[in-house]
């Protein structure tokens, strides 16, 4: 069959590769992205023993950014985006996340056409719940995306994250997910012996975090200091753009671009374990929001592409 | 074709005093239906939602009650604006209660 492909506008502001999997605008709906919940398989449908509550995340929400004096934002392009949230919940950043302190979007999906390179795209914007005066942005502790792959042998989550904020100072510099040398099963699941999550599963949960905001599943990248844009109050966002790019081949980062900084990655790899049962070929990308304080934020998703070649 | 969705608001949270759901935003919906479970004993608790203009400030709109004698009740909803929760209250410390709230919303 011969196909004669005629992209949407909406897809002039992305660079996606060869092949789009996925062009998700959520005027359109939740388009699959839901929130990110452990396995209840246990008895009494209990799920396993973790000392961060993954019971607790906030619902994900169509959002038309409504704001308490603004009025509502709509989206970048229509009048839904996909709002991650959290609770009022943030603890010290040298703890383990909070009940309820991050939120999550996650998509299931697996690998298709073989490629060599995966990437995600996005257009986002966050603010700080409007529950209290002055300006906010020292609240939000960071925001994030990860792909949970697994190929026919190692399991491996290729991420980034934006520290923002920690212990209310700004920080504006970006991490990838790595693991440190020397973490012990037992460091990453901070004490749970025989914990369900081994070093490199799950960095945004796991593995211990220090007061200069280096942590067990963190590395920084290099040259990632940035400057995004916080508007200057609570109920005004303006919306950016992240783009990642793993080669899935070589199991290695490619590139990093958030807004027009582009930062070279190739030679970077996330940290490979052994692969769990029965999730061969699983490609799950996953974006979330943490709080750096006792106040909701939220991260609002306009529109995300998932390509491959 | 409408669209339709379930958000679980609490997932299986042990409550002794009185709770709130967080802020959620439906604007896109016509209407809901709030289910709220209680697993296990629980007394008597009382189920308010609540529509807010900002999802900061809050009103009470409707109300049911989930007897302790059963688990499972529900509270329907419409002409709800944006912002919607969820209060339950009658939980103490001495008699607990753990809760999982649903909102289905179709528009």
């Amino acid at each position: 069959m011969q196909k004669f492909l005629s992209y949407e506008r909406g897809l002039g502001r992305f660079k996606p590769l060869a092949n789009v999997i996925c062009y998700d605008d959520f005027d359109n709906g939740f388009n699959g992205w839901l929130d990110l919940t452990p396995n209840y398989v246990e008895e009494n449908y209990e799920s396993f023993d973790s000392v961060v509550d993954l019971s607790s995340w906030a619902p994900n929400q169509l959002s038309s950014a409504s704001m308490r004096f603004a009025s509502s934002h709509g989206s970048m392009d229509g009048t839904y985006s996909l709002k991650v949230s959290t609770a009022p919940t943030g603890g010290p950043h040298t703890e383990p996340p909070r009940d309820g302190s991050m939120g999550h979007a996650i998509k299931r999906l697996s690998r298709y056409g073989n490629p060599k390179l995966i990437q995600i795209e996005a257009w986002y914007s966050y603010t700080p719940v409007q529950d209290r005066e002055g300006k906010g942005e020292e609240d939000i502790r960071a925001i994030g995306f990860f792909f949970d792959v697994q190929d026919s042998e190692y399991r491996y989550m290729p991420g980034v994250r934006y520290v923002n904020s920690l212990g209310g100072k700004l920080v504006k510099k970006w991490q990838y997910y790595q693991v440190a040398e020397g973490v012990t099963p037992e460091d990453w699941n901070f004490g749970v012996k025989d914990g369900w999550c081994v070093p490199g599963v799950d960095n945004q949960w796991y593995g211990r975090r220090f007061e200069d905001g280096s942590a067990d599943g963190y590395q920084w990248v290099p040259g990632g200091e940035q400057d995004l844009v916080y508007n200057e109050s609570p109920d005004k966002i303006n919306w950016m753009y992240f783009r990642l790019t793993v080669d899935i081949e070589k199991r290695e980062y490619v590139e990093l671009q958030s807004g027009d900084h582009v930062m070279d990655m190739r030679g970077i790899k996330p940290t490979l374990t052994e692969g769990y049962a029965s999730i061969d070929n699983l490609i799950n990308p996953i974006f979330f929001i943490e709080t750096d304080s006792e106040r909701s934020v939220n991260l609002y998703l306009d529109s995300v592409v998932y390509s491959t070649e | 074709m409408q669209t339709t969705n379930t958000s679980v608001l609490t997932r299986r949270v042990r409550i002794s005093d009185e709770y709130a759901t967080l802020p959620y935003e439906a604007g896109w919906a016509i209407e809901g239906v709030f289910f709220i479970q209680a697993e296990g004993e629980h007394p008597d608790l009382t189920i308010t939602a609540e529509v807010s203009p900002d999802g900061i400030n809050w009103r009470m709109r409707a109300q049911a009650t989930l007897a302790a004698a059963e688990s499972l009740v529900d509270l329907p909803i419409d002409r709800f604006g944006n912002w919607l929760r969820l209060r339950v209250t009658g939980a103490t410390p001495e008699a607990t209660a753990r809760v999982l709230v649903h909102l289905n919303l179709k528009g």
